[in-house]
């Protein structure tokens, strides 16, 4: 994947945003581009800023400072709500509303005309199979179906971008595939995608860009791949069978590992610069370790950010 | 603007759509009826009271007082009894014993230097005092002057009781409204408006928590401005207001082409003084209903602006309903006033609460039912409430456009105040 340069009209940018809230700055000067086209990942952990940015870019709030453009221009999400379909990290619906009516209601909000969202709608429940559920009131619907609704919401209206706040959490698996899928089947019709999440497994299998913050700054952005490459360094990943010899030693050896990261039966190594992969290898078989996996890998994106962002900001 | 319009319609129809909705179009009129007229039956009357008269009089003074009480609705007359040693005394034991009302006790210095006593358990109901007070005043005036010789005859026809009757005038025209017609207008009107304002404007907060509460708001203000969404909402539900005052409206006056009917022996009063003397019952004229309407408006939108922004600072229904508390002692200021207004619709206090916007919109049709107003002071409490409007509305949407967005602790005034500044 070399789609290192964007198109040269990103459908997003963001410039030097900022927002403050009383006594902190939430989001410090961040500045992001979205190809169009593209999977783009916000990362960050718990209070990095991801929400507030998306915030931002859905002119839900204000910046501060700095300018957000949507579409090429100047304005906020707002002024395109038809073009954007936008899910907010907490979720709910009118509980005492029939599932039809909120749907053609959400619909409106985003600027389609009445009969052509109830049309859309109808079809959607249809797809995701909730037919027949269509003039029950949401509160009677299960969770699960609940969820199935509010991502109707969010794509009845065929957006060209889509702003998915932490799209993953809380769904059952089930929805998890159907929202995963439902990504991808956008990203194959052309449509931008960008979600924001803390969970970097789900980010390295979907996101062919993205951007790490935390404490309101970017760390890094751009091309999965770039990143892996440049921040990836060599990584090394070791399983055992059993016996782990004086492997423990083998690791603390700083001519060789720089960085060790030992779970007891599995561990992750990072190469020291020059060292030899080799060399270890034979260090561990002579040490009496006994070895189910010997792999010399890229660093997961899971690595990275912990290596970018730092244990503490992981934890808050 | 489409979207707001779309936010309208929703709140409309989901709530019309509602059994509350139906049950309140239905029950309403029952519950304002109830509310007005149970508590002024049991003022008038109080139900009769049982009364012994201790007659010490041997002028037969005693006799007439009790036949008269007698005949009387207020009193009845248990039994007469010339007085004894310690008959006060048990008598008074069994008034405690709630066996009777009460005790009258005559003597003949009651016609001479006006003495007389009533022992009740309850000497505070005006009504019974005036009565007693009357016919008492009455006899003995008639004694003393039967007893200074003049012709009984002449006495009777000193004695005529003057019928005042009470017109409203109204610009220069004398109207046929009477004074006890405005009054209970001007009664009815306040409790209605009270009532509704409260009712509509909580409604409007409950929506907003509504959507607060299951973050709704967020992909809502995504696609429209915080302003228009508010505004949609209260637009929205004065809609839903506006129907069901027509529903009692309509309601009220197939009542009315039943009343012979209906109303049956509850007398003339009973019959014109219900929820349906707000639609087009001949002594309300139109202009009255005219600025009902106007002031009803006006106050639903002062007021579920800040019902609006209660329900955005709070962040459960538990926390709204402490946050309403100040905003519904407001509305009560005027409410609880309406005695004052409707007895002296002139004086400063009642001019000042019709022309503050928090109170004008209940003060001002009471003081316009109660007694005339003029045309430039009308005009200018409207221009008032209409500024008070824009003013509060303001602040409000400020208040809402961050606080639908916070959760936690509900903002103490300092906090509020910053709201205000940067939103």
């Amino acid at each position: 994947m070399t789609a290192r340069s964007p198109s040269p009209a990103p459908i997003l940018l963001l410039d030097r945003v900022t927002k403050r809230f009383a006594g902190h700055i939430a989001v410090d000067a961040l500045s992001l581009s979205v190809p169009r086209g593209v999977i783009y990942g916000l990362l960050g952990p718990n209070g990095a800023g991801k929400t507030t940015t998306i915030r931002m870019i859905m002119d839900i709030l204000e910046p501060d400072g700095g300018v957000v453009r949507v579409f090429g221009e100047p304005s906020g999400g707002r002024a395109h709500s038809e073009r954007i379909g936008y899910l907010p990290e907490e979720r709910g619906l009118y509980r005492k509303m029939r599932v039809l009516d909120v749907l053609v209601f959400l619909g409106e909000m985003k600027g389609i005309d009445r009969r052509r969202a109830h049309q859309l709608a109808g079809e959607w429940l249809e797809r995701l199979g909730l037919a027949q559920w269509r003039l029950r009131r949401v509160e009677e619907l299960s969770k699960g179906m609940q969820q199935k609704v509010q991502f109707i919401s969010t794509m009845l209206h065929d957006p060209d971008l889509l702003i998915l706040d932490e799209p993953f959490s809380g769904l059952d698996p089930v929805n998890a595939q159907v929202m995963k899928d439902t990504v991808l089947d956008l990203r194959s019709r052309g449509k931008t995608i960008l979600f924001s999440t803390h969970i970097m497994e789900q980010a390295e299998k979907l996101c062919e860009q993205l951007c790490i913050i935390a404490r309101g700054r970017k760390l890094v952005d751009g091309a999965l791949s770039d990143i892996k490459r440049t921040h990836g360094g060599q990584h090394l990943v070791i399983g055992f069978d059993g016996s782990l010899g004086e492997a423990a030693q083998v690791f603390t050896d700083q001519r060789l590992v720089s960085k060790v990261d030992n779970y007891g039966q599995y561990a992750e190594l990072e190469l020291a610069s020059g060292a030899d992969p080799q060399q270890i290898l034979q260090r561990l078989v002579t040490s009496g370790a006994r070895l189910s996996r010997f792999e010399l890998q890229e660093a997961s994106l899971n690595k990275i950010f912990i290596d970018l962002v730092g244990p503490e900001a992981v934890r808050a | 603007m489409r979207k707001v319009w779309a936010v309208i319609r929703r709140e409309f129809v989901e709530r019309v759509r509602s059994r509350w909705f139906w049950v309140s179009a239905v029950l309403g009129p029952l519950f304002f009826a109830a509310i007005i007229f149970i508590p002024l039956h049991f003022t008038a009357t109080g139900g009769t009271k049982a009364i012994v008269v201790v007659d010490g009089t041997t002028s037969g003074f005693g006799a007439r007082v009790a036949d008269s009480l007698a005949q009387g609705r207020t009193f009845t007359i248990v039994a007469r009894q010339a007085p004894r040693p310690g008959l006060v005394d048990s008598l008074t034991h069994v008034v405690g014993r709630n066996r009777l009302d009460g005790l009258l006790v005559l003597t003949d210095r009651t016609v001479e230097s006006g003495a007389a006593e009533y022992r009740a358990a309850n000497v505070s109901s005006f009504h019974d005092i005036d009565e007693l007070r009357g016919v008492l005043g009455r006899l003995a005036v008639t004694a003393r002057l039967e007893r200074a010789g003049v012709d009984p005859a002449t006495v009777g026809r000193a004695q005529i009781r003057i019928d005042l009757q009470t017109k409203k005038i109204s610009g220069s025209e004398t109207t046929g409204e009477s004074s006890a017609q405005s009054f209970w207008l001007a009664y009815v009107m306040s409790i209605v408006l009270f009532i509704v304002i409260a009712v509509y404007g909580v409604n409007v907060m409950s929506s907003v928590l509504e959507e607060k509460t299951t973050r709704i708001v967020e992909v809502l203000v995504s696609s429209l401005r915080p302003f228009e969404l508010m505004l949609g909402k209260v637009v929205g539900v004065g809609a839903v207001s506006i129907f069901q005052f027509a529903i009692w409206g309509l309601g009220g006056r197939l009542v009315l082409s039943q009343r012979a009917a209906l109303v049956g022996d509850l007398g003339p009063q009973g019959g014109d003084v219900g929820q349906e003397a707000m639609f087009q019952l001949p002594p309300v004229p139109a202009a009255t209903v005219a600025v009902f309407l106007a002031y009803f408006l006006g106050g639903f939108f002062l007021y579920s602006a800040m019902f609006a922004a209660v329900g955005a600072m709070s962040s459960n229904e538990q926390e709204a309903r402490q946050a309403q508390q100040p905003v519904v002692f407001l509305l009560m200021i005027a409410y609880l006033s309406v005695f004052a207004l409707a007895n002296n619709p002139g004086s400063t206090y009642a001019v000042a609460l019709s022309l503050v916007p928090f109170t004008s919109p209940i003060a001002m049709p009471v003081r316009w039912a109660a007694g005339s107003v003029s045309w430039i002071e009308l005009l200018g409490s409207l221009a008032l409430l209409g500024i008070g409007i824009a003013l509060v509305t303001w602040i409000a949407a400020r208040i809402y456009r961050v606080g639908i967005l916070t959760t936690g602790k509900r903002p103490n005034v300092r906090e509020l105040i910053r709201w205000i500044e940067t939103a």
